[in-house]
């Protein structure tokens, strides 16, 4: 069965979807992605579609959710390498990605997941 | 110029992966007419939005590219049709009101967006069919036929694929490692439990060892603890000894004074130190595992009283009774009759020591299958606590009491009997109450294991003073008969039920005397007296012939000195023995090689009398006096300084005036059948220091020298 893989990078989790992924085997990213936070203690996830061509409503759909469900698990997930077109044409389909960070790219990305993570360690301790 | 759109390409929608592929294939096409790329994402988006839908709601489905050259402006054309159920709320789909219940139904209405023109047909059981169309921009080269063959053709040479299935691969390979990184940590896992594992086994064999060691250093504080026990039993008779000689040496100064009493203390105490050896080489022999069996037949009531005999010296306590009985049914057992002696005597022998008052009960019984015997030492005692039961078997054991401290044991009775019991293929057992005394059982099976062939050898020990007779009668019965006839006189039988038996025993001993009963075997037994006849080494002994049938002519015919019809008189029977053995011995020569002073002086005493007597401390002068005066009979001690008893008898061997004189070997070590038989094949008899008795040595003199 095809897969995406999924790499630990310190308490993040690095997914790079290089290929043009059918419905199935994104429903298995999905899957794999929130057990390997769960198995990993991951804090983080970025997810970099740089690669995709085209974010269908599908895909778009399965973004958020991949989003939705990391939360509840306690990582937070930004999502990086957006083409524009990709960007536009989303919002064309009427598919507005709530609750998805996005960033230009990996760096950003890793950037803003650390911020992310600073700031909830101090909203958490204060709160505390 | 033709009119109407040309098809590009046709895709059947059937897998999942179709769907990429559909998409993938729109992006391209709408890259090949001109559109920017922003447009080829948004039909790209919108033909896989449309054709999942013809896959998810009808299962398959067709997707068609075509371009309409001949329209202004043209356009692309595409045409998804399903043969699905149609869409139920087409309506509510398109006016976007309709809420999926699968999260989904932005599909139709994005496409839509996304497209230029987009028209739908939905019949309810025929299917769905749509029709998208999007206008090629402006500035887009126009799409003369050639130019739509080149594009066909390279629709159909490209391999949109090629950059994902590399991709594709290479995320394969990743998953692989992946995997062969997980699978590598679980090998490590298995290798650190395996390493827990091997660990806790090597903890586990050091405290093996640890215990091993204990068990060690606790035999040897033991052996140790024994040892010392063992040299004070030693030192006490030998002290006795020596304080009794000097005692006597001292006290011939003065005249009259009465020295038996203290011999025979000096015997008693030389017997008790004899005795001790006894032991030390039995256990010995018991833990080197070489103790032979020697199965013969045993009388039972014939043992019990050699047994009474043998302990009365330990009654020394006259509120306890010895009592022996044995059941009158008992068939004659075969088995050694000398390790039972020793098992009971070893039992009796510590009944006594723990009984203060009442009885020490030995019996026998056959069990009920009748194949067992069990013997039984009961006693009224002090008892054995049943923790103790099982630990009075092992080696070294002594259990503390006021009684146990009174009397000193060495530890191994106990053990020693257990272990001749299992020799004898039996079991030993006890059974006890503290206070009320303790039963022994030893259950032996009547007939030993190895007595099913009769065994050319057993434990035959000369008793001191007798004179050996061979009997040779296929019967086991019968010689029991022989044997009581027999008794209290100075003859000892040497049984033997076969004709190799026989010619054996011959090898072992110098018998004075052959009793050859002929009965069924009766050929073999002529044949028997024949050879014991012509053999020049057995020519001298004499035979006495019984038979039940009157054969006293062949008898004598063939070299028999004496013949008996059954039953025989016994009175006849030992006057003829008698005669036959008895010699007129008065002048004879016996020339003695001995090194030891005190043997010299023994046998000289022996001899007073009866011999003359030449006595020479070493081969050489020995030699020179045999060659000098030729004697008729020569005793020699093996053991001797300078030339040695065995080069002594090859030179008298070699010597024509010394060959043919008889040689009788006095041995100062202990001498096993083997050993025995070896020397009997060089010399007439083989005395044991240890029974050197006068009748021993006079016996075996007269039957050297032929009477």
């Amino acid at each position: 069965m095809e897969r995406i893989p999924i790499l630990k990078m310190g308490e993040y989790l690095l997914v790079t979807i290089q290929v043009d992924m059918h419905d199935r085997v994104a429903m298995t990213l999905q899957d794999d992605l929130t057990a390997r936070i769960v198995s990993a203690h991951a804090k983080g996830v970025l997810i970099d579609i740089s690669a995709l061509e085209i974010v269908d409503s599908f895909i778009g759909r399965m973004l958020g959710d991949l989003a939705a469900m990391s939360r509840v698990l306690a990582a937070e997930t930004v999502v990086v390498g957006m083409r524009p077109a990709v960007a536009i044409t989303l919002v064309e389909l009427g598919l507005s990605l709530t609750g998805v960070r996005t960033a230009l790219n990996v760096e950003r990305g890793m950037e803003l997941l650390r911020r992310r993570i600073a700031e909830q360690g101090r909203d958490g301790a204060g709160s505390d | 110029m033709s009119t109407g759109p040309a098809s590009l390409l046709t895709l059947v929608i059937r897998h999942d992966q179709d769907v990429v592929t559909a998409r993938q294939r729109a992006g391209t096409i709408a890259d090949l007419l001109g559109f920017d790329s922003g447009e080829q994402t948004r039909i790209a988006t919108a033909v896989s939005e449309i054709v999942r839908n013809a896959f998810r709601y009808a299962g398959a489905g067709q997707v068609e590219f075509l371009v309409d050259r001949g329209a202004q402006p043209q356009t692309l054309i595409i045409r998804v049709v399903d043969r699905g159920k149609g869409i139920p709320q087409l309506e509510r789909v398109l006016n976007g009101s309709y809420k999926s219940s699968t999260g989904m139904g932005l599909g139709i209405t994005g496409a839509r967006r996304l497209m230029d023109e987009f028209q739908i047909e939905s019949t309810p059981a025929r299917g769905t069919r749509i029709v998208m169309r999007k206008v090629l921009p402006p500035r887009a080269p126009v799409l003369t036929e050639a130019r739509v063959v080149t594009i066909l053709r390279t629709i159909r040479s490209h391999q949109p694929a090629g950059m994902a299935e590399e991709f594709q691969r290479q995320n394969q390979e990743l998953l692989r490692a992946l995997d062969e990184l997980q699978t590598r940590q679980e090998e490590l896992v298995r290798l650190n439990r395996e390493l827990e594992d091997t660990n806790r086994g090597v903890v586990a064999l050091y405290a093996e060892l640890d215990e091993k060691a204990d068990h060690l250093r606790r035999a040897d504080e033991l052996k140790s603890r024994f040892l010392s026990n063992m040299t004070h039993e030693f030192r006490t008779p030998v002290n006795s000894i020596i304080g009794l000689c000097n005692l006597i040496v001292e006290d011939r100064q003065r005249d009259g004074h009465e020295v038996e009493q203290e011999v025979v203390y000096i015997r008693k105490a030389a017997e008790q130190l004899g005795e001790l050896v006894n032991d030390l080489l039995d256990l010995a022999k018991v833990e080197a595992g070489k103790t032979p069996v020697r199965p013969a037949p045993v009388d039972v009531s014939k043992l019990f009283g050699a047994l009474r005999g043998m302990l009365r010296p330990l009654l020394l306590n006259q509120a306890v009774a010895l009592a022996f009985d044995a059941a009158d049914d008992l068939p004659a057992l075969i088995t050694d009759e000398a390790k039972v002696s020793q098992i009971l005597r070893n039992l009796i022998s510590n009944a006594l020591k723990f009984t203060e008052r009442g009885e020490v009960r030995v019996g026998a019984a056959l069990a009920t299958n009748g194949k067992h015997i069990a013997f039984t030492v009961s006693d009224t005692g002090i008892g054995i606590a049943p923790e103790d039961q099982q630990r009075i078997f092992e080696e070294f054991t002594q259990i503390e009491h006021r009684l146990q401290r009174g009397v000193r044991g060495t530890g191994l009775g106990l053990p020693l009997s257990k272990r001749l019991a299992e020799l004898l293929g039996g079991t030993i057992s006890v059974s006890s109450e503290a206070g009320i005394g303790s039963t022994f059982s030893v259950t032996l099976p009547v007939r030993h294991s190895a007595a099913e062939e009769p065994a050319l050898e057993f434990d035959w020990r000369a008793e001191p003073g007798k004179r050996p007779v061979l009997v040779v009668d296929d019967a086991a019965d019968e010689h029991l008969i022989y044997e009581k006839l027999l008794k209290g006189t100075a003859f000892q039988i040497y049984p033997a039920t076969t004709i190799e038996q026989a010619e054996h025993a011959l090898g072992v001993i110098h018998p004075a005397l052959v009793l050859l009963d002929i009965r069924l075997r009766g050929a073999e037994s002529w044949d028997l007296l024949l050879r014991l006849r012509r053999d020049p080494a057995t020519d001298q002994i004499p035979v006495i012939v019984v038979s039940a049938l009157d054969e006293r002519e062949r008898a004598l015919a063939l070299g028999a000195q004496a013949y008996f019809s059954k039953p025989v008189p016994r009175r006849a029977l030992l006057d003829t023995m008698d005669a036959l053995t008895t010699s007129s011995s008065g002048s004879m020569r016996v020339l003695l090689v001995e090194d030891e002073e005190i043997s010299r002086y023994l046998i000289a005493q022996a001899l007073d009398g009866a011999y003359q007597l030449t006595a020479c401390a070493d081969a050489e002068a020995g030699l020179r006096e045999a060659r000098a005066h030729a004697a008729d009979v020569i005793l020699l001690d093996l053991m001797l300084p300078g030339i040695t008893g065995w080069e002594m008898l090859d030179a008298l061997r070699e010597d024509a005036s010394t060959r043919d004189v008889p040689v009788i070997i006095v041995s100062g070590s202990a001498l096993d059948h083997a050993g025995r038989a070896h020397l009997l094949r060089h010399a007439r008899d083989v005395i044991s220091k240890a029974d050197l008795t006068r009748e021993r040595l006079l016996g075996a003199i007269a039957a050297a020298v032929g009477r």
